[in-house]
């Protein structure tokens, strides 16, 4: 299974226009770094799985109070604090779930293959360990005024050739 | 009393902003589900004009949920709107039946559009 810097753009352009979008904030291109794992940096995390012609894991991770400003500003001002308090993960999820939706949409522009992804799972909290599988991992970084967003990913190929020409007559599932 | 509109999403977030921009417009949300399994009993219970459906949910996902209320009420309507901007996935759901397929995020402009023109 090979991983490839051609999954970069698709994360970076996604994450810079929902944001944008959802939350009406500028974001710019940080920078970008490799891990063994997409072991997530910050106290708030989402995490995203992806199946189909590629396979893998995508973790946000923010800052809790990156993570409050962005749900502040999804929210707008209609929502009292209580219902902030109770509508974070949610809102903070969703706007994870568009950025990997988005980012499929570019990663499969030109195939005729499908990319599914999870329902996000959400862990928040300065002092908590998430054990992830070891998967090499790129790491993005975005920037918002209130402070960075990171985005691993952790992303590999099938390689189909070699898969499929290894057992004849065998159907592969993809 | 307006066109009755069933919203599936799994995330509140979504739910509460369909209905923020479609109720203005006069529309009556009938009722809200979370998953695919929670659609088609809202969808018997209720019998709405018009289905908004998320594809990514847990138990059942909404492409799976569009498919067995359509084979089952041929004349519902249903809107997917979801993350998922796939190519493959917008032909697979036109093939299904629904009438549109809208990507978030999205303007509001898109959605009442949509859903305008399904209820038409």
């Amino acid at each position: 299974m090979k991983i490839n810097a051609k999954f970069v753009n698709p994360f970076i352009d996604a994450g810079i226009n929902v944001v944008k979008q959802i939350a009406g904030i500028d974001v710019r291109r940080g920078h970008l770094s490799y891990k063994g794992k997409p072991e997530p940096s910050y106290g708030v995390s989402i995490i995203i799985g992806v199946y189909g012609y590629l396979t893998g894991q995508v973790v946000y991770s923010m800052k809790t109070e990156v993570a409050d400003k962005l749900v502040d500003k999804m929210l707008g001002g209609s929502k009292s604090p209580q219902e902030r308090k109770i509508l974070f993960v949610d809102t903070i999820g969703e706007l994870a779930n568009m950025i990997t939706g988005n980012a499929t949409g570019i990663l499969s522009a030109k195939k005729d293959l499908e990319l599914k992804i999870t329902t996000p799972a959400i862990a928040t909290g300065d002092n908590i360990n998430i054990s992830l599988v070891a998967q090499p991992t790129l790491v993005l970084g975005l920037y918002t005024q209130y402070g960075p967003i990171e985005i691993s990913v952790a992303l590999e190929e099938k390689d189909m050739l070699s898969e499929v020409g290894g057992m004849p007559g065998t159907l592969r599932e993809v | 009393m307006g066109k009755k509109i069933l919203i599936v999403d799994d995330a509140t977030f979504m739910r509460t902003m369909v209905k923020d921009i479609l109720v203005p417009k006069g529309y009556e949300i009938a009722g809200e589900a979370t998953n695919g399994n929670e659609a088609m009993q809202k969808y018997e219970e209720l019998k709405p004009d018009l289905v908004t459906m998320d594809i990514t949910m847990k138990e059942k996902d909404g492409l799976e949920a569009a498919r067995d209320i359509l084979l089952k009420y041929p004349d519902a309507r249903i809107i997917m709107v979801t993350a998922l901007g796939q190519e493959k996935m917008l032909v697979d759901s036109i093939k299904l039946g629904v009438k549109d397929f809208v990507v978030k995020p999205f303007e509001p402009e898109r959605i009442i559009s949509a859903v305008e023109k399904a209820l038409a």
